[in-house]
This record gives structure tokens, sequence and C-alpha cells, in this order.
């Protein structure tokens, strides 16, 4: 670090420059010296010799390593300095008489130990405040102003305290203390503060340096109250005022050109910059001019640090009110102002505001009419580019580039790509000698000076393009050894790439890449430019500035070259540093590279060089999904890429499947297929479909067929991975296949062609495919993914097979009927079953899903009898030519909305067109509709209409005769609910986008360390217990091999996918999702798609509601094979099940009538004969409480009705 | 804005500013993720760097101890850099000798100070060097 110039002194050198100097350090007993005793020191725990020697004293590190003690009793026993006893020292030393010993000891054995706690208990305040007021002894006093800080700061709540120190067991002592001592922070805040300020607004010079530690204390106050911080404000501006009427400090030069100055001076900069310091903590005050104005004074300070803290506090003021602060700034700006002093100030911060000051008020549109004073700024910020410090430097290019917070506007950020692109740095024809101590000497040319680190002698620069200084620079940046720079000039990058796509996507601001920027540097000028920069003597700190700046470019040296030239070159450097050894730092390239990739652009090489990555093991998982994040960034910028993006994000699925978050994978698959656009629709389907074609992990070490054990064996996690990922496939591709084919049953008007409904299954299949590929492609898939997958595959793909075949007008909806009829019969397709099948037990059942697939071919067999019914009505009244009467309208309605229902439990489809009845039913339910005022979209569930009212009302509403709109695909529908929805994948996308994302990093679970520190083991706690949980399920599920086992295994896995969003209808328990503990697990945010469906399905008419439960609880009992004695159910379980509603407020008892062994999580295992509490019946289960938890320590859950006695 | 320093598993100091706490649970886990997996065998004082999302962490290790540094916005990479420099060479100020265990140890009291000069209230303070005398 540049040492700093004499005149300014720190707050440090401030308070310790008192003359009485303290004993030396040997005179003491060092803390640590002979090993303490722990058995000695715990003979005395309590003790009160206060002033105990080094014996006594125990070494920090017991205290704070908390390995060595361990928790509990054992722990507070051996520990011999307790925070009570230091507290009690502490009380006994403030109210010594002998000044002089007590201090040495609080200095050397109390307050160096209490650091150790953190922060203090409010009990304390009282004894450091007498030791403030009496104590002449600056280190007491520094620890004094900490304690004194940490108690104002401390907002009650353990660990909270900003300060050092870690919390230790000890805590709980304090906690109690805080809780139960008379002393309450509410107490002794008002005193403190009281003491401290009366402190501050001495006005005696002597004790400035008291002042300002006690200022610095203050503004540790909570500001949130209106009293504190008027007075803080008073006394700043007190401050403020005084030093600014005083006049600026004049700097002289002294000997050997060293600044000197005198102590007045001295004095009133060190008050300046203490106020400055202050005034940055406080909160903003906009409006008010006085603060603005001292603020912008305190640009002119003298203290680097004082500057900073009023550049920043003006830059933060310029983004609310630009126009006052660039006429308040304007001033100061000219040339030999303040601001230009800036350039040359040696804080590196404080150049830093002022070039996001410079971009604030150069980018200003209150300014229009100024052009003169936004082109002051702008060149200051063009000429920060020059700046010696990378960090400037890259602070400015952001800048530049539009990119300030990460709110900022596409126009910003496509201007300023036009910006760096076009702009050029002019400097003045006549250079003017500028020494860099006396810029006073400035005249008053029009333009401001040129980089403050031209040398008197250099010769005059030639204008440069803006272009070529930040490629130079960008490109030395990646050449340096050191990561950080590596890691940030790759962030600059990636701004840059961002920049560039938002010019590309807006009109106007495209840049001619093949142009040349305007310049005439030749390639003398460039390195006698980049010498003076790296001859600067100026930023000696910057040691890590690359000091080859000089070597020129064998790219740049043939003359002219045109912005491509330059970007690949760039790229070309950005790509080398693929080779660092830092993850990090390669995963900002890669995140570089895909944002310098152009959608026009072959990207061969980017995505070679992310699979050679993706092989890497070494990438932590937050990492990779962050660069997933990115490609969704990416897309939105130019939906364009979705394609490439689609390839890329393919890798990630395929090679490190275990360590993406599926739900953001999964969206980025939505995204890019409702961004590609008509056209790319097919292929952003395919590239999902890739994954279903993945070979299971370790193929290797796959067992062999009758070999009962599961994958999971040879990697469990990436096996389980792997496969939610191709479950995540196959249901995006169920959900989806029918937006990208863009086949839709409501919106096909005409009845299947019978001719097509005659043909057999073959040839109607061939005729399918012709018609629409995607869609045939789509369910092919899927068809293999039903037979072949395991079993979880197979229930997810069943489930997209039945949406696609609701969703789908004929002929798909009856090619998945056959195929559905198919897999329920399971042994028909043999031979497809022993061709994909990846040598995974199929199950007794064949395909083993027999209980899932019925109700869906129920379904299906119920529509396609109501809609034969309804073509022999309909050819019955044209017969007899007989108007349709409003009974028989009213029955058609209600099959109609009884239907929708049934399909509203398998996925989502728009009520208000959806027509079970096929097309040709449209009319008549219009018809109907119109006469009583029936909502499309509600239907029967109108309370209006459930009441009779909406028939007497006089509405306008409507329906045309048929009411299907062509150009409305369901998608449009369901993207509302998309992008409103609170998914955390949607969350975790929208918020990285705008910036927010700086939540702390999740570890995956299998690298954190066993941890030796016990102290946190509270915090732990919950971690070690989920991770038990998870244990617990994986060794249930794993050591049992029957095959109901295995449903239960496979159940436990699919209800954390039905947790991760999808409609997995059987999921769980297989219960139906009707009952109040199942809605609430549904309706967990993650759901999206399907959250839409349950709104549609659970807001329904008391006897809507009955029906599909009873089809609901037909689908529960057939799923639920092995009771067969379901079918037989009382009647009355409807209506208790109607009264599910109301939690029953009486508890009943029963007793278990046998054995019922738990077949999912929710479930609950009984012995016959054990007593139970039934909380609620839920469809044919109860879910039960038991006296005492069971053999697998389980309490409650549900048991199926017949197996209690009630 | 967080400074800490961990000797072999064992946090010596840390210190969180801004940061909630139950991120902070979240933060020592990764911080301590990262040091072991990087920072043994490297050489003394060497740089490294991680980030999420839009928070950087430098971070390296003199002696046996780990030193890591976190922040976001302006305090980047590179600014974060000058402060680890900054703490690291206060420490050994303090210190007085290569910083070990038990000179850090010896001096926590000092080293708390001196940490609440450089990092004041989620704001970087002082980049200079801060003469501590003992």
């Amino acid at each position: 670090m540049a040492s700093q110039e004499s005149g300014s002194t720190t707050l440090m050198d401030l308070i310790t420059s008192d003359p009485a100097s303290l004993p030396a350090n040997s005179a003491l007993p060092a803390l640590g010296k002979g090993t303490p005793d722990p058995s000695k020191a715990s003979r005395k725990p309590g003790s009160l010799q206060a002033a105990g020697s080094a014996a006594e004293s125990l070494s920090p590190a017991r205290l704070i390593s908390p390995v060595k003690t361990s928790l509990g009793p054992l722990a507070k026993k051996k520990k011999p300095v307790s925070y009570s006893q230091l507290a009690r020292s502490l009380h006994e030393l403030a109210a010594a008489a002998d000044q002089k010993s007590s201090s040495t000891q609080l200095v050397h054995q109390i307050f160096p130990k209490l650091a150790v706690y953190n922060s203090v208990d409010p009990s304390l305040a009282p004894s450091l405040l007498m030791l403030h007021q009496q104590s002449e002894d600056r280190q007491v006093l520094r620890y004094v102003y900490y304690y004194l800080a940490r108690i104002l700061s401390d907002s009650g709540g353990q660990g909270v305290t900003p300060g050092g120190g870690i919390s230790t067991p000890n805590w709980d002592a304090l906690a109690d203390l805080n809780a139960s001592g008379g002393v309450t922070r509410a107490d002794v805040v008002p005193r403190i503060i009281e003491q401290l300020s009366k402190e501050a607004a001495n006005v005696d010079v002597e004790a400035h340096a008291k002042r300002i530690a006690a200022l610095k204390a203050l503004t540790y106050a909570p500001t949130s109250n209106d009293e504190v911080l008027n007075r803080l404000y008073e006394i700043v501006f007190g401050i403020l005022d005084k030093v600014a009427d005083a006049g600026k400090v004049k700097r002289k030069k002294g000997m050997f050109g060293r600044q000197t100055v005198d102590k007045e001076s001295a004095v009133r900069s060190n008050l300046q910059y203490a106020a400055l310091s202050t005034l940055r903590r406080l909160p903003l005050d906009p409006g008010n001019p006085a603060f603005l104005h001292r603020a912008v004074q305190g640009i002119a300070c003298a203290d680097p640090i004082g500057v900073r803290h009023a550049l920043a506090v003006v830059s933060e003021l310029a983004t609310r009110d630009p126009y006052a602060v660039a006429m308040a700034v304007a001033k100061i700006s000219l040339s030999g102002g303040a601001l230009q002093e800036v350039l040359q100030l040696h804080d590196v911060l404080a150049r830093v505001y002022l070039a996001r000051l410079c971009f604030i008020l150069s980018r200003a549109r209150v300014l229009d009419e100024r052009p003169d004073i936004r082109s002051q700024y702008q060149t200051i910020l063009y000429q920060l580019l020059l700046d010696p410090s990378e960090r400037v430097c890259f602070e400015a290019i952001m800048c530049i580039l539009g990119k300030f917070d990460n709110n900022e506007r596409l126009e910003e950020r496509a201007g300023g790509w036009a910006m760096l692109t076009t702009a050029i740095l002019k400097f003045p024809d006549a250079p003017t000698t500028i020494t860099s101590s006396a810029q006073q000497a400035q005249d008053g040319s029009a333009l401001p000076p040129k980089a403050p680190k031209e040398r008197p002698a250099s010769r005059p620069r030639r204008p440069q393009a803006l272009i070529k200084l930040v490629m130079r620079r960008l490109e030395s940046a990646f050449r340096s050894p050191i990561r950080p720079v590596l890691h940030a000039a790759a962030r600059v990058v990636q701004e840059m790439g961002k920049s560039r796509a938002a010019a590309y996507s807006l009109r106007g601001y495209a840049v001619d890449e093949d142009s040349h920027p305007e310049t005439v540097v030749d390639s003398g000028g460039v390195p006698a430019n980049a010498s003076d920069l790296a001859s600067s003597e100026l930023e000696q700190a910057e040691t890590e500035a690359p000091r080859n700046k000089v070597a020129s470019f064998p790219s740049t040296s043939g003359g002219k070259e045109t912005i491509s030239s330059m970007l690949s070159s760039l790229k070309e450097a950005v790509r080398t540093t693929v080779a660092c050894e830092c993850v990090y730092v390669r995963g900002a390239v890669i995140k570089a590279l895909i944002w310098l990739q152009s959608p026009y652009e072959s990207f061969d090489e980017l995505k070679s060089i992310i699979a050679g990555e993706l092989s890497d093991p070494s990438w932590p998982a937050s990492l990779l999904n962050e660069i997933i994040l990115i490609l969704h960034a990416r897309f939105k910028a130019t939906p364009d890429m979705a394609v490439i993006l689609l390839e890329i994000a393919t890798l990630f699925a395929t090679k490190v499947p275990g360590k993406i978050d599926s739900d953001v994978l999964q969206l980025l698959w939505k995204t890019c297929l409702l961004g590609c656009g008509p056209s790319g629709k097919h292929t952003a389907l395919e590239a999902v479909t890739v994954v279903l074609d993945l070979p299971p992990p370790e193929p290797a070490s796959m067992p062999t067929y009758h070999f009962n054990k599961r994958v999971s064996a040879a990697d469990p996690k990436s096996a389980l991975a792997l496969q939610k990922l191709v479950q995540a496939a196959v249901w995006f591709l169920g959900e989806n296949a029918n937006y990208a084919a863009s086949e839709y049953a409501w919106e096909s008007v005409t009845p299947p062609g019978t001719a097509l409904m005659m043909l057999d299954v073959d040839k109607m299949v061939a005729a399918a495919s012709s018609r629409n590929p995607t869609l045939a492609g789509a369910l092919t898939r899927l068809e293999r993914c039903a037979f072949g997958g395991s079993w979880e595959v197979r229930l997810v793909a069943a489930q997209a097979l039945i949406t696609i075949a609701i969703r789908s007008g004929e002929p798909y909806r009856m090619q998945v009927y056959e195929l559905l009829q198919a897999l329920a019969q399971g042994g028909s397709s043999k031979s497809m079953l022993d061709m994909a099948s990846n040598g995974e037990d199929q199950g007794a059942t064949g395909t083993g899903l027999s209980s899932i697939l019925s109700p869906m071919i129920r379904l299906l067999d119920e529509m396609y009898r109501a809609q034969d019914e309804l073509v022999r009505d309909m050819r019955n009244h044209d017969n007899k030519k007989q108007e349709w009467s409003d009974d028989e309208l009213r029955k058609l309605y209600e099959t109609h909305e009884r239907l929708l229902d049934l399909v509203s439990l398998f996925c989502y489809v728009p009520r208000a067109k959806y027509l079970p009845l096929g097309p040709t039913s449209a009319t008549l339910i219009n018809i109907y509709r119109n006469r009583h005022r029936i909502d499309a979209a509600s239907g029967l569930n109108d309370p209006a209409v459930a009441m009779g009212i909406s028939d007497l009302l006089n509405s306008q509403l409507q329906y045309p005769p048929v009411h299907i709109e062509k150009n409305e695909p369901l998608v449009v529908g369901l993207s509302d609910g998309l992008w409103t929805g609170s998914a955390p994948a949607i969350d975790l996308v929208n918020e990285f986008l705008v910036g927010a994302g700086t939540d702390a990093p999740e570890v995956e679970e299998e690298n954190v360390l066993p941890r030796t520190s016990i102290s946190y083991d509270d915090m732990w706690a919950k971690q070690l217990l989920e991770a038990s949980e998870t244990e617990d399920a994986e060794v249930q599920s794993s050591g049992s091999s029957s095959p109901e086992s295995v449903a239960s295994y496979s159940t436990t896995t699919s209800s954390h996918f039905g947790g991760m969003g999808y409609p997995s209808l059987f999921g769980g328990s297989g219960a139906s999702r009707f009952s109040p503990w199942e809605k609430q697990l549904s309706s967990h945010p993650t759901s999206r798609v399907s959250n839409l469906s349950m709104d549609s399905s659970s807001d329904q008419l008391p006897e809507f509601l009955a029906t599909s439960r009873m089809g609901a609880q037909k689908q529960s009992s057939s799923f639920m094979g092995r009771m067969d004695s379901f079918g037989n159910l009382p009647d009355d379980v409807l209506g208790r099940a109607d009264d599910d509603e109301e939690p029953q407020e009486t508890p009943q008892f029963g007793k278990a009538l046998y054995d019922f062994t738990a077949g999912g999580d929710e479930e609950l295992n009984l012995t016959a004969g054990e007593e139970l509490e039934i909380e609620y019946e839920v469809d044919g289960w109860f879910h039960v409480r038991k006296k005492k938890p069971g053999r697998d320590g389980k309490i409650a859950g549900l048991v199926p009705i017949l197996y209690v006695t009630s | 804005m967080c400074a800490r320093h961990q000797h072999n598993g064992n946090i010596l100091l840390d210190c969180f500013q801004g940061v909630q706490a139950e991120e902070r649970l979240y933060w020592r886990s990764f911080l301590v993720k990262i040091g072991t997996d990087n920072l043994n065998g490297a050489h003394n004082e060497e740089l490294f760097v991680a980030s999420h999302k839009f928070v950087y962490v430098i971070y390296t290790t003199i002696g046996y101890e780990f030193v890591f540094v976190v922040s976001k916005d302006e305090y980047d990479e590179l600014a974060l850099t000058k402060v680890l420099y900054m703490i690291i060479s206060s420490i050994k100020d303090v210190c007085k000798k290569a910083p070990i265990e038990r000179a850090f140890l010896e001096k926590y009291g000092k080293v708390c100070l001196c940490l609440d000069e450089i990092v004041f209230q989620e704001t970087l303070e002082h980049t200079k060097k801060i003469a501590f005398d003992n």
C-alpha cells in the first residue's frame, strides 16, 4: 500500500497520538504464556479475582476454538474465564481507584477476551461509560468506543452483531444476561447516545480525536430512530459548516515536494473526513440542498477517504436527482476543479465513485439541454479508462457499457455498446504541463486536462478510439497471472457481450462491426500511451498491474482493424483463460463466452469448451446452476439463440445431471420453446428429448436383468438425479408437445374424419405422423419411455401420454388410447419391452402401471361414450326435427362439466374452450350457457349460476354459436401462470435477471465437511436432521426386494418428484388430491402448470366435487390394487368426504383391525389391535395418530378406513 | 461484507456485516469448503477467487491460516484484493511476527479493533496501512 501523505492521519493515529504511552508489552503477562491449566482454572469457577494474573486467565484459544472444548455441561465446567467473570472484572476495574493498573488489566486481560464474544451485553454499558468519562488511556478508550459501538449496533438477536469474534457456547450465558439482567438495551442506548453525542459536539480542538472516535461509534446507533438521526445530522452538519466556512485546506508544497499541512488544517480535514464518513452511513436526504451542498464540498476534502465518501454520497444522490447534482458539481468539474483532482487521487474507490458519478450525469435525461455539461462528465469518464488501476478502468468500462446497477434498461445497454464502439477519447492539441501536485495552475481551456498520468515531457496524444483502449486493456488483463484480475476481466467481457446483445436486439443501435473505428492511431501511438500508463508512479499500490502493457499484439500491428476482428482477438484471449486452474475463473470465462456468442456464428467451439469443462468433476453445483441462469439471461437478450442455448443446456443435462437444478433447466426448456418461434419448435422439442436417450449412468456396472439391485448402487446421487431429469423431460414433453406441434383438440372445428377413424391403427399412425411429425415424434418417444423406462419414468410417461391424449384431437387421442390399452395389458408389447428395457425388473404386472392407467383409460372411455351418445342424440333430434329441450341441454351441459372436471384432474385445459364432448357439442353447450348466463370459465362453479341468480340477471354475456378462437394457443393461458407464479425456479431466474441473487450459496450436501466445530451445533442440527431423513428414506427403500416395496420406493421418490411441481396425480400415498392435506402439499409453490389445474379443479360446486371425488376415489381405490374391497365402500363415505372441509373438532377413537404395511411416506404401519385417534378422513383413508410411536418411529399417518374400527 | 480467519477448520474470527443471520450458516460452510478444497498446499498470500451470483470472495492463506473476504457491488474482486492485503498486513503488524494461531490469539482484541477500522459498517474505510503501536 502506498503510504499516505503526512497531512492526513488516520482515525487510529489520532486516538493513539496521546503522548502518554503505554507500558511496554513485556511488562505484562503474556496471555498465552504457560499453557493454562484448565483443571486449575475450573477449580474456581466464578472466581471474583478480577485482578487475576495470567495463570488465572485462559488463552483465548480455549475460548474460541470450540473444537477443543466439547459442548454441554462439561465444556462449561472447563471454561475458566466465563463471560460473566469478565463482565464482573470489567465492572470492578472500571470502579477501581488505581487507574493505571486497572487500565493495564483492561487492555490486556479483559477487553481482548471480551472480543471473543463478538458483542457485549447492555449491562456492561454503565461501566464502559464510566471508563469513557474517566480513562485517559488511549488503548482503553479504543476498546471502550469499540464496545459501545457494538452495544449500539446490536439489534438484539445473538450473533447478529457485525463485530468481530465468534459466538461460542458462552453466548447462552450472554443471552441469559440479556434477558434477565436488570439492564436492557433500551435503558442504556439513550445514555450512550447522549454521552457520545455530547463528546462529538465538543468543539475543543484538543479533544478532536475523541470527538471523531465518538462520532464513529455513534454511527452504529440505530438510524431508524428519528431523534438519534436528527442529532447525528446536527453534529455532522455542525462540523461540515464549520470546516467549510474556514475555507479549503491549503496544501503547501513542503520540502522534497511533499505536502505538508499546518495543524489546524489537519484537524479540520480530519473532522471533515469523520463527518463525511458519518454522512455516508446516514440515510440519504435527496431533497435537502444543504445535504447536497456539503457532500459536494466534501469532494474537495483534503483526506482521500473523505473524498471517497463524499463522492459515494454524491453519486448516490445523483441517481435520485441528477439535475441538482449536475448543477452543484458543475463548478468543480471544470479543469482545475476538485473533480478533476480526483482523477489523480490515489484512493481507488474514490475514482470508482467518480466514474459512477460521471456516468450517471453524462447519461441523465434531464441534462439534455446542457450537452456541454454532459460532455464534460463524459470526458472524465473516458479518461478513467486510462487509469492505472484495473479496478477503476473496469468500472469505467462497465459504466460506458451502461452497466450501473442490475436494473439498467435495454436502451442504456445498447447505447453503451454503440458508445464504446464509436466514441473517441480526444486529447487537447497543445499539452499543458501538469505536475501531479499543481493542477491549480491549469489554464481554463474548454477541454478538461488530459489524463493525469501525463508527464511533462510527453508528446501530444492522438485521439483514441475507446474500443481500442478497452480491448488492449482487457487483453493485457487476460495475460495477468492473478486470478482476481482474470475473473474481473472476464466479468467485464460478459458485460460487453450483454450490451452488444442489447444493441443487436434494439433497432437503431446496430453497430457495423466490420467498420474501422474512427481513429488515426498508428501503431506508434499505442505503446507511447501504454508506457505512460505502465510507468505511472502514482499508484504504487497497483503492483499487480501488468507490466507488460507495452507489448503490442501481433494482430494489432497490422494497422487498421475492425471491431469484429478486435472482438475475435478478445475472444481468443478469453478462451485461453479457460486454462486457468481456478474453477471460478473458468466459470466467469464460460459466462463471458456465452455472452459473446452471437446467434449467427458457429458455436462448435463454445460447445466443445463447455463439454470439456463439464467433464471436470471439480465444478461446484452452484456455479453450474449459475451458468444455466446465464443461459436464461442470454436467451432473454437474444431469443434467436434458443436452439444454441438448448444444445448447451443439453450438455449440462447429459454431463452433469446430478449437479444442476432440474427446475431451472426445465424453465429454460420452456422459455426456449416459447421463444424460438414456430420454425424452431420442433428443434426445441427434439433438444429436450435428447435427454430421454441418455444411457443410465454407469452402464458398465449395470446389473443384469434378474439382478434386483437398483442402478443407484453404483452412483446413487447421479443416478437419482438423472432419473429425475428424465422424468422432468418426459413430463415436459407431455406438457408441451401440443404446443410445439400446434395441435389442440379445441382448435379443430370439425369432428375427425370418419374415414380416418375407420382405418386400422397402423395406418392411422402413419396418417397422423405425416400430418404432424412433431407430435408423432413426441408420442413415439413417450411410448418408448412408457414401455422401457424405469417405473418412475413409466409413470410420468403415462401421465404425459394422457395429457397429450386429452389435449390433442383425433387421431392422436385414439392413438394414445390404443397405446394405453396396450400398456395396461402389459404383455402385448413384449417385443418392445425387450428392445427398450434397460434391464430393470419390470415388476409383476408387466409395466407395473395398470393401476395408474385404468383411470386414464376410463376417462377416455367415458369421453368416447359421451361423444357417441351425443352423436346419437343429435341424430335423433335431427331425424325428429326436434329442438333440444332445456332439460336435455342441462343434462348435456352437466355431462360436459363433469367430464371437464375429470379432465382437469389429469392436466390443465382451458375450461372455457375445451369440449370433452367433441367439437360438435359447441353449439349446444353455448346455447345452454347463453340461456342461463353461465360464464364459460367458471362454469357451474359460479355462485350466481349455482343459486339460479344468473338467470334473473340481464347480462350481456353472449357466446357465439361456436366459441373457438384459433389463434390463442394453450401456452398463452399457461404463460400467465408461468411467469407470475412463484415457483422457485422462476423466482431464481427472475432474481438473477434483476441481479438480486446475493444469497449465500448452498454447499452440496456430500461436500459439507464433517464439522469439528461443535459450537455451531444448533445451526447444523437442522441440516443433519434433514440429511438423516433422506438417508432413512433411502435405506427404507433400497433394503427391500418385493415388488410392493419397489413401489414404495417409487412412491417415495415420486412424492419428491411431485414436490418439484409435476402434476403427479398419483404421487404420495395414492389418495386423491382433493384431500385437505394433499391440497396443502400440492399448493406448494413449485407447482406451475399443475397449479392451474389445481385451481380449476379445487373450486368446484359441491355436487361436482362429490362426483369428481367419486372419480378420484375410484382412481385411488384402483391404485391401491391390493385393496379390492374398496369398491364396496359404505355409501356414507361420500357424505363424509364432503365434510372434510371442516376439520372435525371432537377426536374420534378407533382400533386397528388388521396389520397394515405403509406403502408410502404419508402412510402409517398398523398392528392389529392398536389404539388410534382418528384425526380426519380423506377419501377412504383415515389420518390417525397412535398413542405412542411405532417401531418405525412414526406416530401419525394415513391408514385405509377399512383397517380401522371407528 | 464479511472477513474471516480460519485455522484447521476452526474459525478464529469472523465478522459479518449486512449478512442475514440465517445466511451466515451457508456462507460459513461455503467458505470452509472452498478453503479446504483449494488452499491446502497453496503458496502464502497466493490469491484465490470465487464468486456466487453477484457476490465475490477473495481468499488466501498465510501460514496455516486462511483468510477470506466476501463482498459485492463496488467491492469486487479487485477491491477485495486490496482489502485482503490490507487485512493481512495489519494482522502481521499487530502480531509482529508470522501470524500463527498463537500470535493471532494473543492479539485477538487488537485484531478485532483493526478489522473494525478497515471495514466499517459494510464499507471499506482504510485501504492504507494503519499504524498500530502496541
